[in-house]
């Protein structure tokens, strides 16, 4: 032990993996004040039982609710006599709801970095862990970027504990699993892996935990790294893992025999495996009546395909397929054009990039400059570039409603794929025209049909068919009539309500009963 | 082997980049032809006329410049060539932009070239990719690019007037059309004719007015017949529109009726080697105008009515007829409906000589007219209250 606390110097915690807690409390105390010199925050705080047996608490200042640990070590050093044996301690003395027994460092200071509170006492090879933490947290809020009209309006947040029971709440049942895991040499960041037991597909779990197990890097910030690190393509530019920080999105997505990753420190959680047609549909459309639902995703088509061709379909018709314009509308767009110095690929591209560069800015200012950028934008790229004949006003009208249309896809990682995706296609629009459009259109579609989410066709259920889980793609079928679960992801369970309950409603045809039976008393009576 | 491939890619790449822009065109560098006449010079050769908008006098955004040239928005150029493309480059070396076909959508046909065929001249519109079949096809008495020049109130350009005019006007002729009219045995062709007149009060425009159908004997212009002539051929028109006659019942009262519907049906008959016809026509008529005191509420006044308008439209079309007869021209299909009925006599024997065959026909004529409204009242409303006094 000596040697080791000589040989130690920074190290991270899977080098202590194994390390045991020494039964010698001085040799603990040295260890981890050599380990954690400079560390001003760490508290190692030695005290002696009532019945005089040393023993330490160490724990990280301002992880931990004081409070709390000073009345826990309240009843060891005043009201209980205390004992040798941390068994003792641990089972009657301690008046702690959340403890743990760890025999090796990596485990103890897991506990204790996290917000843990460790006591070692003399003469024990094993450390009692209380979960009695108490970091700053930010309080639940309405999640921004997913905003709805009808729906609940939480958001996770920062902290995974409060997350995972955000989700408890909406799955009150003890299928709902959350297998946890630590990942990142430096961070050692939390993770929970959350399925619904019998729905999930095993083998979709072990996938996700076995690929997230693997992962060896220094640092999760955020669950991007963890996005990153376990989708399937790298080089493609559309998302096979979504996130989402509303707790309802991840419940109905478990309860669709999906896996969700939770990762501390972040309120993005990732939802595991998905299609593409998850990226167009929103939370809301399952709150909101099944007619408007439908419209609204209709609606969403239309405009991923205006946003992501708008601008080549303008540049391919106006440079080489002129005969397809009206010859009023050619004319005008002719007129506007008539003084413009640039191709109309130029004309584009400078247009989009201000634009992205505009949609950019205003997200990272300061929301008080945020407002001159948009003023400025307007003038500047709408107005002032129209007026002065340097872009032609068909120009903005068309980039304006590609702008319009991106916005309309709720997924934000799927709308920037799809914005990025349209400068290719521009750019093969103005070489080969509509021909060169389609190639390029056709070769992200191929594309499309050949990713896979952890063993998902991203296309599915469109790409292989199944027909009877289309209900939920390109409309969104009343709820009594999606009665099983979507089936290509391989669900243990499919069935999601019993079965023609719509039906009996609909042959009963409402309360008529009730009313006709008071008519015939009445008429008894009188 | 990893070198072959290399290069392949690379190859491949660079072709499809390379084999891209060949007809890359910006609007701006184009001049879009809205409409188009042809004429014959005396010596034989063609002229071509083209209408092109000035797109700059368009009222685009006035920033930036780009010349204008007077008030007009459109611009006429014309050359003389031994064909039409010839005339179409002579064009062309004196135009800043490229003309570009896809957007005409008239072509006018001169006299000249009209009564000397004009199927030579059309081809080009059928071969060449730019040209669009749906564009309309009119003729007009002596230059057609007179047509282009005029300058309507309404339209900005010429072209777009006559388009306007041929679509409303009832005889509505495409490229196609003519195509098919000229292709098929036991049709001849007919144009819509139409005119720059001054117009009244006398000012500066020149207004466009439709004055007639020209009538084809294969693809030679053989008569322009006025209007009036011709009150009959909507009735043969594949889509019926509406028209008015004025039936007179005496030498002051007058009653305007427009015909909203109307069929007709041609059946022919061989007997002994000799061609009969037997039209029917069918027509609806409403009451527009009523110039007299004849009380529509009364029915035998409504037979009375309806008698004039069989009367006005057999002799009408008895007219049209004997124009076909005299003109050899069969503008409405004749010969298409005795195909169809004796298929073999007419391979055999007609087909080929149908237009000389055309003044031995004999032919009976039938109307039913069915007067359905006669307007919002019955009897002239001044009228009327004068009788209550």
């Amino acid at each position: 032990m000596k040697e080791l606390i000589e040989t130690m110097n920074a190290c991270s915690l899977i080098e202590l993996e194994g390390i045991p807690i020494s039964p010698q409390l001085g040799e603990n105390i040295d260890l981890l004040k050599k380990m954690f010199s400079d560390c001003s925050d760490f508290v190692i705080r030695e005290f002696r039982q009532k019945n005089s047996v040393r023993a330490i608490a160490v724990f990280v200042d301002g992880l931990i609710d004081t409070k709390e640990v000073n009345s826990a070590l309240k009843s060891l050093m005043v009201l209980e006599d205390g004992d040798q044996d941390i068994k003792v301690i641990e089972e009657s003395l301690l008046p702690v709801s959340q403890m743990g027994r760890v025999d090796d460092y990596k485990k103890l200071l897991q506990a204790v970095l996290s917000g843990d509170t460790g006591i070692l006492v003399e003469g024990n090879t094993e450390a009692l862990t209380l979960g009695i933490r108490g970091a700053e947290k930010r309080s639940v809020n309405e999640p921004e970027g997913e905003a709805v009209v009808r729906g609940p309006r939480e958001g996770f947040i920062e902290n995974i504990r409060t997350n995972t029971s955000m989700l408890r709440r909406k799955l009150r049942t003890p299928r709902l699993k959350m297998k946890s895991l630590v990942v990142g040499r430096e961070t050692n960041t939390n993770l929970v892996v959350a399925f619904l037991d019998g729905i999930a597909d095993p083998e979709i779990v072990q996938e996700v935990t076995g690929r997230i197990s693997k992962i060896n890097m220094d640092a999760v910030l955020e669950s991007g790294y963890i996005e990153e690190m376990i989708q399937d393509n790298t080089y493609s530019p559309f998302p096979q893992v979504m996130y989402s920080e509303r707790p309802d999105t991840v419940a109905a997505a478990l309860l669709e025999g999906r896996v969700a990753i939770f990762v501390d420190g972040t309120p993005m959680v990732l939802i595991a495996p998905v299609t593409f047609w998850m990226m167009m549909q929103a939370s809301e459309d399952y709150y909101e009546r099944f007619q408007m639902a439908t419209f609204v995703r209709l609606l969403r088509y239309v405009f991923l395909i205006i946003s992501l061709i708008t601008p080549a379909l303008y540049v391919a018709i106006t440079t080489y397929h002129q005969q397809m314009l009206p010859t009023t509308l050619l004319l005008s767009i002719a007129a506007a054009r008539e003084s413009i110095p640039f191709p109309a690929i130029v004309e584009a591209f400078i247009m989009e990039i201000s634009f992205e560069a505009l949609r950019e800015a205003g997200i990272r200012l300061p929301k008080t400059v945020g407002q001159a950028v948009s003023i400025l934008g307007a003038l500047v790229v709408g107005q002032a570039a129209v007026q002065a004949g340097i872009v032609s006003a068909p120009m903005v009208i068309v980039v304006s409603l590609t702008g319009i249309a991106s916005f309309t896809i709720p997924h934000f990682n799927a709308s920037i794929s799809l914005r990025m995706l349209r400068f290719p296609i521009m750019i093969a629009a103005s070489i080969l025209g509509i021909y060169g459009m389609l190639v390029s259109l056709l070769l992200i579609l191929g594309h499309m049909a050949n990713l896979r989410s952890f063993g998902v066709p991203y296309l599915s259920p469109l790409a292989p068919l199944s027909i009877g889980d289309l209900k939920d793609v390109l409309m969104r079928a009343p709820w009594s009539m999606m009665e099983k679960r979507p089936s290509f992801l391989g669900v243990q369970n499919a069935r999601r309500m019993n079965d023609g309950y719509a039906n009996s409603i609909q042959q009963r045809g409402g309360q008529s009963g009730v009313t006709g039976n008071r008519h015939q008393s009445e008429e008894g009576q009188s | 082997m990893k070198t072959v491939t290399r290069i392949l890619v690379v190859v491949s790449l660079c072709m499809f980049l390379v084999s891209g822009c060949w007809d890359r065109r910006e609007v701006n560098d184009m001049a879009i032809v809205i409409a188009m006449a042809m004429d014959k010079e005396p010596d034989g050769r063609y002229r071509l006329s083209i209408q092109v908008p000035l797109v700059s006098s368009l009222g685009a955004q006035s920033g930036g410049g780009g010349g204008t040239s007077g008030d007009k928005s459109y611009y006429v150029d014309s050359a003389v060539g031994r064909t039409i493309r010839d005339a179409n480059g002579l064009i062309q070396a004196r135009m800043s932009r490229e003309i570009y076909y896809s957007h005409h959508r008239m072509i006018v046909i001169g006299e000249e070239l009209a009564k000397d065929g004009m199927s030579d001249v059309l081809d080009i519109v059928a071969r060449f990719p730019e040209n669009r079949l749906t564009a309309y096809i009119v003729m007009t008495k002596g230059k057609g690019i007179e047509l282009l020049t005029a300058q309507p109130q309404f339209e900005r350009f010429s072209g777009e007037a006559m388009r306007e005019l041929v679509k409303m006007g009832g005889i509505t002729v495409s490229l196609k059309d003519v195509a098919q009219m000229l292709g098929t045995p036991g049709v001849d062709a007919i144009l819509p004719v139409l005119a720059a007149v001054d117009s009244h009060p006398k000012g500066k425009s020149k207004e466009i007015e439709a004055t007639g159908v020209g009538l084809f004997r294969q693809d030679k212009l053989v008569a322009i017949a006025k209007p009036k002539e011709l009150l009959g051929l909507r009735l043969f028109q594949r889509d019926f529109t509406p028209f008015s006659v004025v039936v007179s019942l005496n030498k002051h009262e007058r009653l305007t009726i427009s015909l909203s519907k109307g069929r007709a049906n041609i059946k022919p008959v061989i007997k002994k080697g000799h061609i009969h016809f037997k039209i029917d026509l069918y027509a609806s008529a409403v009451v527009v105008e009523n110039q007299s005191n004849l009380d529509l509420e009364e029915e035998k006044n409504i037979r009375m009515l309806q008698a004039k308008l069989v009367e006005q439209i057999n002799s009408g079309v008895k007219h049209m007829m004997q124009t076909i007869q005299q003109k050899q021209s069969d503008f409405i299909g004749l010969g298409i409906a005795l195909s169809r009925n004796y298929p073999r006599e007419w391979r055999d024997r007609y087909r080929n000589r149908w237009n000389e065959e055309l003044p031995k026909i004999t032919y009976e004529i039938r109307s039913k007219v069915n007067m359905a409204n006669f307007g919002q009242t019955t009897k002239n409303i001044t009228q009327g209250e004068d009788d209550h006094e």
